[in-house]
């Protein structure tokens, strides 16, 4: 932890305010009967600090609180009625709140935030009931009085209820603030708040959540049990009443009031608290109703709270003015115009060797009989079509495979790999990012690459920051990622994976999503690494890009490997190449010709999703009788083009329209069963989603499992999430047909199925499109879309990079360049008279 | 053993009453990720209402039927309010907010009824012998009323297209809408569904307990612990949930100590819930990257 002078100002204020408190009590300042009312604010103020901050930093919403306040003043009225010492009675109770806190709070690690709620509820319930019950002890319903606690260590006798128990409130309110104030800078709540904000991705930073969530409950309670003496002293008198659940209530309202997680905000709600029924008999009504009023405004209308609410055109008008004018694009020009050659891959020693590894879920084989191994100084690229395991071998490698089972020997450095704990993978020397860069969204840039470090010091800011400057985002340190572009999150994900100089790099779709300039630069820092030394693994579909950085190659399909090979050679490969591609040959052909009428029209259709384009101006026309295929690798944008032709999503930009009343459905993908319905149901479902009811929803079900295969229809009881994945495939496109669609819409029928299934579902569409049924296809595999399709588009990052008709000879070759790298040089592709097509970039 | 038969069939009928109040409350979750922590509150202002009719003379069935009518208009009117506004997704700011709404609606009902106890009155009195042990029918009525709105329930999820509906919304929200589902207005159906449950409960609950404002927070705590305990997703786990929170809380009164039954109840629920956090029905969910 560093101490600054920022730092040591704001941590000094509280003991400065409770010092000026101090001293407006002791000159009269305050009237008589308000220095009870300050004295309890101070005590609520601990309270609350100690709800919000559980709740902001580690994401526990605790309604046991009032039990640890109770168990804080029993702990005060018990001591005073045998004579313990104060401080007895503040190290019990504190140990007590400790202990149980720890409890709850390594239980409520493996539970959903309802799920502690309602465990910290059962814990206040039962609580209540003991104080309630347990008379010898707490005096029932009569309650007990706390006369006096004599200090052992000489510091004098406090008597309950008297003046000197308000000063030690203030004073002791004034120092927990004063504490809190160096914990919010602290390595720990940076960690704290990473476990919160995304359990998997601290876990590759070496950060259990359970530990965590259980030493900040721990922590929380043993303040509010500590609270709890000091009220008992305050109020001279203990009985069950303050205790309530309302309470419990009441603190969350206080909380939110006063702007979850800020230390600020926990002063706000105490004071709330405090002057609550002063506030109620102000404006006439009950005090539960003010309460409950004031928490769902709050809720709705200021969620942040109020202190976070108030603070920010502060700190806005604040950076205004200490910002220095700097350039907005974050990144030194003249070193992203000369690419590094790629050094030659060393040959060191080798550092991570799999054999066999297999990784099943239930049934489904998601890795199968892995073997490879990687060199120190060696990058390897590992490619494959969606589903084909790649995810799969990265998270077994970084420990996150969840509740798969995980089989074969893999080992890292001369030790075993597969046994280690995800969490402990990182200290080995493993560090991963993310295909959708999972980063710490309630933390600061800086923060996210801070949190990897236990303790924090000079030493370590500056580093980072060196880091953060080497990756260009040193001007964007203290903003939170939510606020940057996916580019940069993306930016932050590699630096957090790269904090502490990992021997291994694990990169999941690095390139995806990133434009020209991006990759080339994402490409540049790991030409980098290979020449600090650090072996990367790295998976993506953006081959240029992915094959300019590799060394050796790894091709997966349908979780098994199905070749190897440098850059240059990999793709010559005829298996590889058709795992792409596609050999299948359609049995049934489409019928020669189409309507001229437009079904569906799309008119400069572009659509993002959080910053990230999906597509950009894409224009379509889909004529009826048409099967019209739209191939694109995966990311390419054909999902999003699959929902906006159905209508069910709302195009960015650009327009759609439809020829009349065309009725469009959509057989999704991955199917997107209802996996608990019955086969029957999940048709009925469709067509009564439809508005299809009654008696023509009986004869629409009926001509629709007559469609279906016959070893479906002798199912149709069955839950759809037994089927097979072929059968689930025919389901859902049973399921887009029973509401009688003009266009029927199929995004990746074949994914995840084996060959011959493959060729039955595409038969079956074939055969729809003979009946004179309008298909658009969506489809990984060119040459499979080339063989079933009257029309193929070509979707490359979102563009529509080649269009045409499957028979023409040159529309082959472009529509394959289209496919791997948006097409052809400019030039050539002008050439090509029947075939539309644009360049990226 | 006459003792161990009474004990069981008013643990029975305390089950009952919270596996109904359990399968509203899962109702709702799955529909629209609320847990609705004001169901019990709003059934108090029903039993209120009911209790008024009555007290005019109108007959106890009829009160019953006002008291269902109004706390699903309460709900209904709640819901739109306060919940839709708070967007999708808000698991925890939901609770909190009908938490809030709790506390409005009791504070309403005592300033409009009073906090003092009022006896609710039975739909039927008397008892039945049954092997030497007098049986309240009041009773065996709450366990016939609550398993026939239990199977009807089950009849509407499970048998008609509706009840699939609901069922596929609940499954998945976004298939839903692809399939051209209207999720409002599902989610409006399994509000009134739930709440209509909650009142019935109350009503059977009542004439044991009478009424204050805050009678059924109890019943709605052990609900939700027998929710926990069935699996939150789960229909069948609310009901079991339900009926073996109320057969243990009136053994452990019964056996154990009357003044810790809380206690034991929920010391049980958390050492089942730490052994199988998911609960005895629910699933098990993986986060996937």
């Amino acid at each position: 932890m560093v101490f600054n002078r920022s730092l040591l100002a704001r941590a000094a204020l509280g003991p400065a305010a409770g010092a000026v408190l101090m001293a407006f009590m002791a000159s009269g300042a305050i009237p008589a009967y308000q220095m009870y009312s300050v004295g309890l604010a101070a005590v609520y103020t601990i309270v609350v600090l100690s709800v919000g901050l559980l709740a902001g930093w580690s994401g526990i919403w605790s309604v046991g609180h009032p039990a640890f306040f109770a168990i804080g003043a029993y702990f005060a009225a018990y001591g005073s009625g045998h004579d313990w010492p104060l401080e007895a009675v503040v190290l019990g109770a504190v140990a007590t709140g400790a202990v149980l806190g720890a409890f709850l709070g390594y239980a409520g690690a493996r539970f959903s935030v309802l799920y502690i709620a309602l465990l910290t509820l059962a814990f206040t319930t039962v609580t209540l009931e003991l104080i309630n019950r347990w008379s010898s002890v707490t005096g029932g319903d009569q309650g007990v009085p706390v006369v006096q606690l004599r200090s052992a260590l000489g510091f004098g006798t406090l008597l309950g209820g008297g003046t000197e128990a308000q000063y030690l409130a203030v004073g002791a309110a004034a120092v927990v603030l004063a504490l809190a104030v160096p914990a919010a800078a602290s390595g720990l709540r940076m960690r704290l708040v990473a476990a919160k904000s995304h359990p998997l991705a601290a876990r590759t930073i070496g950060i259990a959540p359970e530990a965590q969530s259980s030493l900040s409950f721990a922590v929380s309670a043993a303040c509010t049990c500590f609270a709890g003496v000091l009220l008992g002293l305050l109020t001279g008198f203990v009985s069950p009443d303050p205790f309530s659940l309302t309470f419990g209530i009441s603190l969350i309202a206080a909380c939110v009031l006063g702007g979850v997680g800020t230390i600020l905000g926990a002063a706000a709600g105490g004071i709330y608290l405090t002057w609550n029924p002063s506030l109620s008999s102000a404006v006439g009504m009950p005090q539960p109703v003010v309460q409950g009023l004031v928490l769902i405004a709050v809720l709705l209308f200021l969620p942040g709270g109020v202190v976070p609410f108030l603070a920010k055109p502060a700190r806005s008008l604040l950076r205004r003015v200490q910002r220095r004018p700097d350039a907005e694009v974050p990144l030194p020009a003249d070193e992203l115009t000369k690419p590094a050659p790629l050094g030659p891959s060393g040959d060191g020693p080798v550092l991570l060797h799999l054999e066999h590894v297999s990784v099943s879920y239930g049934g489904l084989k998601a890795l199968e009989d892995a073997s490879l191994s990687l060199r120190q100084n060696e990058i390897l690229a590992v490619i494959g079509p969606n589903g084909a395991g790649k995810t799969t071998l990265l998270n077994a490698l970084s420990g996150l495979t969840g509740n798969g089972r995980v089989s074969g020997s893999a080992e890292f450095a001369g030790r075993p790999l597969l046994k280690a704990r995800a969490t402990a993978r990182r200290r080995l020397g493993i560090g991963r990012t993310f295909q959708h860069a999972e980063v710490f969204s309630e933390l600061t840039v800086a923060e996210n690459v801070l949190c990897t470090r236990r303790r924090i010091t000079a030493g370590d800011r500056a580093e980072v920051a060196r880091l953060l400057h080497s990756v260009g985002l040193a001007d964007v340190a203290d903003r939170r990622p939510g606020e940057l572009p996916f580019g940069l999150q993306k930016r932050l994900d590699l630096a957090r994976a790269m904090a502490e100089n990992p021997k291994l790099l694990i990169l999941d779709e690095p390139f995806g999503g990133l434009d020209a300039g991006e990759r080339a630069l994402l490409a540049r820092h790991i030409r980098r690494l290979h020449a600090e030394g650090t072996a990367v693994v790295v998976i993506d579909h953006v081959l240029d890009d992915l094959f300019s950085v590799a060394h050796r190659v790894l091709a997966f399909d349908f979780g098994r490997t199905i070749g190897e090979g440098t850059p240059d050679t990999v793709l010559q490969d005829p298996k590889v190449r058709s795992s792409y591609l596609g050999t299948v040959e359609g049995r049934t052909r489409p019928p020669t010709q189409a309507g001229e009428r437009s079904m569906i029209r799309l008119h400069g259709v572009g659509h993002t999703y959080g910053g990230v384009v999906a597509l950009r101006d894409v224009d379509l026309d889909v004529r009826q009788g048409v099967v019209l295929g739209i191939a694109g690798a995966n990311g390419a944008g054909k999902s999003t083009l699959a929902g906006i032709l159905h209508g069910s999503l709302e195009p960015a930009r650009g327009d759609r329209e439809s020829g009349g009343a065309v009725r469009t459905s959509l057989a999704p993908e991955g199917r997107a069963l209802f996996k608990t319905l019955s086969l029957r149901e999940n048709l009925e479902v469709a067509a009564y989603g439809a508005g299809i009811t009654g008696a023509p929803l009986r004869e629409r079900l009926e001509e629709t499992v007559q469609w279906l295969p016959a070893r479906l229809r002798d199912r149709l009881s069955a839950s759809a999430g037994g089927l097979s994945g072929g059968e689930q495939q025919m389901l859902a496109i049973a399921r887009a047909l029973i509401v009688a669609p003009d266009v029927l819409i199929v995004d990746e029928p074949a994914l995840g199925l084996a060959p011959a299934l493959v060729d039955e579902v595409y038969d079956r569409l074939a055969r729809l499109a003979h009946d004179g049924l309008t298909v658009v296809l969506l489809e990984q595999l060119l040459s499979r879309a080339m063989s079933v399709c009257h029309e193929v588009a070509v979707l490359h990052e979102g563009v529509v990079a080649a269009q045409g008709r499957p028979g023409d000879p040159e529309f082959a070759a472009l529509a394959e360049a289209a496919y791997f790298s948006g097409g052809l040089d400019p030039a050539t592709t002008t050439a090509a008279a029947n075939a539309r097509t644009s360049s990226v970039n | 053993m006459s003792q161990f038969l009474l004990v069981l069939v008013s643990g029975v009928a305390s089950g009952a009453v919270y596996g109904l109040m359990g399968l509203g409350l899962v109702i709702i979750y799955r529909a629209t990720d609320v847990v609705n922590f004001a169901m019990a509150s709003l059934a108090t202002l029903g039993l209120y209402v009911a209790l008024s009719l009555h007290d005019r003379g109108v007959a106890t069935a009829l009160g019953v039927l006002a008291a269902v009518a109004i706390t699903v208009a309460a709900g209904l009117v709640v819901r739109e309010t306060v919940i839709r506004p708070l967007g999708q997704g808000q698991l925890f700011s939901a609770l909190v907010v009908t938490m809030g709404v709790s506390l409005v609606a009791e504070s309403v009902a005592g300033s409009i009824w009073g906090d003092q106890p009022k006896s609710f009155p039975s739909l039927v009195d008397g008892s039945v012998r049954w092997s030497g042990a007098a049986v309240p029918v009041q009773s065996l009525l709450t366990i016939a009323v609550a398993a026939v709105a239990m199977a009807l329930v089950g009849y509407l999820f499970a048998r008609t297209t509706l009840g699939s509906a609901m069922r596929a919304a609940a499954e998945s929200a976004d298939t839903a809408r692809v399939v051209g589902l209207s999720s409002g207005r599902l989610a409006r159906i399994s509000w009134a569904l739930g709440l209509g449950l909650a009142a019935l409960a109350a009503c059977l609950y009542a004439p044991r307990s009478g009424l204050v404002p805050t009678a059924l927070v109890a019943p709605l705590f052990r609900a939700f612990a027998g929710i926990f305990l069935g699996g939150l997703t789960s229909m069948y786990g609310a009901v079991l949930g339900g009926l073996t929170i109320g057969v243990l809380d009136n053994m452990a009164a019964n056996y154990v100590s009357a003044s810790f039954r809380d206690t034991f109840v929920f010391s049980f629920t958390v050492l089942v819930l730490l052994i199988r956090p998911q609960g005895m029905f629910g699933a098990r969910t993986f986060q996937r990257v």
